[in-house]
């Protein structure tokens, strides 16, 4: 066998264990991608046997005539910087306490671990009711409390509708970040720890000379993973507001699809998804060159 | 109880006294998970309440008088039967199916060289990052093309498309550690790369395919986006879209949409509780060493 | 065994639908929705089966969806040529009237004057086929009424004795209602149709009827028209002194809740309340009267059956439609779809009073008008929607909301 009919075996062999997963994966998740955007640039009801071609009419339409379309971009922005903040931040706060020897470290984890289980839907639901305001857990508490005054329409209100729908998603996803930190945790050299005590270093000063440090790579991979998440953000707000009330709780991924799939205006929902892909992007290609450096460099 | 002294095999601080700080520590942590269990308590008093009890009794009261019919009421309201039947169908051949797909072409990936493995790898890597979200509507137009609205593999493809690249990227970089010497003497013997995966690399990646199947079995069972554009007839539904449409129609029954809360989240929640570790391990391993 | 079952009749579903049209000539498919009774869909079965053993040959099949899915499938059936021969929709500019723009309905006149369907129809109810361009589209399957419920004991308790005649003394009783610590009315603000309600009216209310119609119908300005601001801030009005509050974040569902348990006097709803109500609570509390608009037209809206064009047996669809209005057909399935039936020569007898109450106002009503939802296209609905919540929870000022939802009407391409 020469080395060139082997080459070019091992990449038949190749191409034959790649091409089914492959093949499934451009046709239902890239060329949809690619479709998106031959759909913003038409007019479609989904009626019609025919697609006009109009340009960029569709984003004009959504930058100028929609009265919706700015404020989902806002929530959506929101959105992003509140969970690229809080779910992290509580998540490490917890990771570093249950990685303490405390008792029952392990149920614990497991506790905060459990909403991340959970149908997104299912969470909505559940909150949905909770924030009843005339049966829900949240005005019972404040009512036991004496606090009837802050009974809100926690849905109802504009002005907190969004703010509590993100309680909701912060409820389930903060035992996500927790669990990367603890692996990252684990990858924290002892030896160091150690070493910085012996120094006379107190909690503070090894936290944040040594553990923070170690932690580094683990927290860019949080937080990226934190964004791109809340950019899918879309069944928990489906679920809990819909959208409402008056469209103040809509999203880019929501107001996309309530445009395709109940407006149906295929244009404009498409050149929607378009403008929350572009966003994505702006994220995900710099993290790719990063991990593609990295792992040069590991190389 | 009070927080135990720290162990010798502890990575923190270590002190002979009790530790002041890690009690104030631990009673924080536990007034986190009681706040963080509350929901969950809260759920399930009301699945137990006839209405009149909801509104005349205060949210953490025990149900006096347990209403368990509001199970069974709400199973056939909501038609558990059939989306429930329908969640195992689609679970059950999509999450081993994807892994095997995923497994294959990630040894692909990672044992064999060929031009533009980078190039190709990336394009999968890519795909971890895209929310599906956005593409519903081309999803739907798509599918709708195809003739398999409404259909099992009209589902499972694109959950298939969506799954695959994570747990390529996960199982390439696992099979990437896996030393040379374990396969190198195989194709010395002529093996091909088709026997060399399944007799040596599938059984010594069994612990990563199980963390991996655990991961793609809650995701697949908790779907909701995709489920809720391609199955439109309510025969098709799976549970989540189930537990949406009871939502919308019989809201006004506080004990029974409870009730079809909980039979919603169960059985994620039970496979949760049984194979715990693996979830932890499974998502590190991908993540964050990935 | 279940699996079995199942797998095979998917597969039965999939070959049927790859057979599609080269089905036999005699079959018939009715996509309707989800009934919400057994004894309705029974109902709709033993129609079908009747009238199959009356026309030997002719094999009836009755699909059944719920909204969303019914009418994302008639969208899919649109788009290839497979699909029902008559499907269900609802009478109206809105969500019938964008299926018959985009030509899936097939007009129905000749049948209209084959089986003369004008001599035994409601008219008010027949009255939708005729506002569409192109002929006569579709028959009637219900006609629904939506009117004010109140709580009695509520309404003696505010010292209210008589049902208001008028706008202002409906006003005026909700004020009487407040003066006495009782919450006039209550709607679910996250069902965006429901408190959608209060704005039809009392656009009904103010404009009278050519104007409110314009409106309706996109032909007046929503910004210049005086009646149109006027309407936005009696809805401001409602909303910050009369309704149950807070009512942004519950659903119809919940307001109906509430309404049972005596926390509001009063509920905008329509005739199929009186089942729920019986349900839910005592029927002797509660009474009904249509909302006093002073046009002398009932608030309501009609459920429509109509042939598609696609449709390879238009003949049979439409000897099936006259079947299933007939008198006899329609008197043994009375109360079945809705509490009253589209064929006049139906008699009613023995009727709870709620019931009966509704029957008369049937009787005195000859015109309707209906609701927004229906009366306005896709994104002009998502629009009059998201312009009243933002007025009914004080975000957006009265005089401005005409101004929006003009602006909106006027970007549409």
């Amino acid at each position: 066998m020469t080395s060139r009919s082997l080459f070019s075996d091992q990449r038949t062999q190749a191409a034959m264990l790649i091409a089914p997963a492959f093949i499934i994966y451009v046709l239902f998740a890239i060329y949809p991608m690619v479709d998106v955007v031959a759909l913003s640039f038409q007019r479609w009801n989904g009626l019609d046997a025919h697609k006009e071609f109009v340009g960029l009419n569709n984003y004009v339409d959504i930058f100028t005539k929609d009265p919706v379309f700015w404020g989902a971009f806002r929530n959506t922005v929101i959105w992003t910087i509140l969970s690229t903040i809080f779910p992290p931040l509580v998540g490490l706060m917890l990771a570093l306490g249950v990685n303490q020897p405390i008792f029952g470290r392990n149920g614990l984890r497991a506790i905060f671990y459990l909403p991340v289980i959970i149908a997104p839907i299912a969470v909505a639901t559940m909150w949905r009711w909770m924030y009843d305001p005339f049966f829900g857990l949240f005005g019972q508490v404040l009512t036991s409390l004496g606090l009837q005054t802050w009974i809100q329409d926690w849905l109802g209100n504009r002005n907190i509708a969004l703010y509590s729908a993100f309680v909701a998603y912060l409820w389930q996803t903060v035992g996500f970040s927790m669990v990367l930190f603890l692996a990252g945790l684990q990858g924290v050299s002892k030896t160091l720890i150690e070493a910085a005590r012996i120094d006379g270093a107190g909690r503070w000063r090894v936290f944040r000379h040594v553990t923070f440090p170690a932690l580094k790579p683990t927290i860019t991979i949080v937080l990226v993973l934190a964004i791109i998440s809340s950019l899918k953000a879309f069944d928990i707000i489906y679920g809990l507001t819909g959208g409402g009330p008056a469209q103040s709780t809509q999203m880019l991924a929501l107001w996309a699809f309530t445009q395709s799939m109940q407006i149906f205006d295929f244009g404009r929902g498409s050149a929607i998804s378009v403008v929350l892909l572009l966003i994505t992007l702006c994220v995900v290609i710099p993290y790719l060159r990063w991990t593609r450096n990295s792992e040069e460099t590991e190389q | 109880m009070t927080p135990t002294a720290a162990s010798p095999y502890d990575n923190t601080l270590q002190k002979p006294q009790r530790d002041w700080v890690l009690v104030a520590l631990w009673a924080t942590l536990v007034l986190v998970a009681l706040i963080w269990v509350a929901p969950f308590v809260f759920i399930i008093f009301t699945s137990l309440k006839s209405n009149a009890a909801v509104m005349a009794s205060s949210a953490f009261a025990p149900p006096v008088d347990p209403k368990f019919a509001n199970y069974t009421g709400a199973w056939d309201r909501g038609r558990f039967n059939t989306t429930f039947f329908n969640s195992v169908i689609i679970t059950v051949i999509k999450v081993p199916l994807g892994l095997f797909l995923s497994s294959m072409a990630a040894y692909a990936f990672a044992k064999i060289p060929f031009t533009g493995r980078k190039m190709l790898l990336l394009v999968i890597l890519f795909g971890t990052m895209i929310p599906f979200q956005v593409m519903l509507a081309p999803l739907f137009t798509l599918v709708n093309r195809l003739h398999l609205i409404d259909t099992y593999p009209g589902v499972i493809l694109p959950y298939l498309a969506f799954g695959i690249p994570y747990q390529v990227f996960i199982l390439q970089s696992f099979f990437r550690g896996i030393p040379k010497e374990l396969s190198e003497a195989a194709r010395i013997d002529g093996a091909s790369h088709f026997t060399i995966f399944r007799r040596i690399f599938l059984p010594v990646s069994l612990p990563v395919l199980a963390a991996l199947l655990i991961l793609d079995f809650v995701s697949t069972w908790n779907e909701f986006a995709m489920a809720l554009v391609l199955l439109q007839d309510r025969d098709m539904w799976t549970l989540p879209l189930g537990l949406s449409a009871f939502q919308g129609q019989f809201s006004r029954d506080y004990g029974q949409l409870n009730a079809a809360i909980v039979m919603t989240v169960l059985p994620a929640a039970i496979v949760y509780l049984i194979f715990q570790r693996y979830f932890v391990s499974g998502l590190t391993s991908g993540a964050v060493k990935g | 065994m279940r699996l079995i079952t199942k797998t095979l009749r998917t597969g039965t579903m999939l070959a049927a639908l790859a057979m599609g049209t080269a089905a036999s000539a005699e079959d018939i498919t009715l996509w309707t929705l989800n009934f919400s009774s057994e004894a309705s869909n029974a109902a709709m079965q033993k129609i079908a089966s009747d009238f199959e053993a009356a026309n030997p040959g002719v094999n009836v099949e009755i699909v059944t969806r719920g909204v969303d899915d019914h009418k994302t499938a008639l969208r899919v059936a649109a788009g290839s040529d497979r699909g029902p021969d008559i499907f269900f929709s609802w009478a109206g500019l809105g969500l019938g009237g964008e299926y018959i723009k985009a030509g899936l309905s097939l007009p129905l006149d000749k049948y209209y004057a084959q089986y003369k369907w004008d001599e035994e129809l409601v008219p008010a109810a027949a009255s939708f086929s005729k506002i569409y361009e192109g002929g006569r589209q579709g028959v009637p399957f219900t006609f629904k009424g939506e009117a004010l419920y109140y709580n009695k004991a509520l309404f003696t308790q505010a010292g209210i004795t008589e049902a208001p005649k008028t706008y202002d003394e409906l006003v005026a009783a909700a004020e009487k209602l407040k003066a006495a610590g009782i919450p006039a009315i209550t709607f679910g603000g996250t069902v965006n149709w429901h408190l959608m309600r209060l704005m039809d009216v009392i656009l009904e209310s103010k404009c009278g009827i050519e104007k409110h119609d314009a409106l309706m119908n996109m032909k007046t300005s929503w910004k210049t028209e005086p009646c149109a601001a006027a309407s936005f801030t009696e809805l401001d009005r409602w909303s910050k002194n009369y309704i149950l509050s807070p009512f942004m974040g519950i659903d119809n569902a919940q307001s109906f809740n509430l309404f049972v348990g005596g926390r509001a006097a009063m509920m905008l709803e329509g005739d199929w309340l009186v089942q729920q109500l019986a349900e839910a609570g005592n029927l002797d509390d509660y009474d009904v009267f249509p909302v006093p608009t002073g046009t002398n037209r009932l608030y309501g809206f009609a459920e429509y059956h109509y042939i598609s064009s696609k449709s390879k047996n238009p003949d049979t669809a439409a000897k099936f439609l006259d079947y299933f209005m007939s008198t006899p057909v329609q008197q043994a399935s009375l109360g079945q779809f809705s509490t009253t039936s589209i064929n006049k020569n139906v008699t009613y007898k023995d009727l709870r009073p709620l019931d009966q109450k509704w029957v008369d106002i049937f009787n005195t009503y000859t015109q309707v008008y209906m609701n927004g939802d229906q009366a306005f296209p896709l994104d002009v609905t998502t629009e009059y929607f998201r312009v009243i919540n933002e007025v009914a929870s004080g975000n957006m000022a009265a005089a401005d909301a005409g101004g929006q939802l003009q602006a909106f009407i006027d970007n549409r391409r």
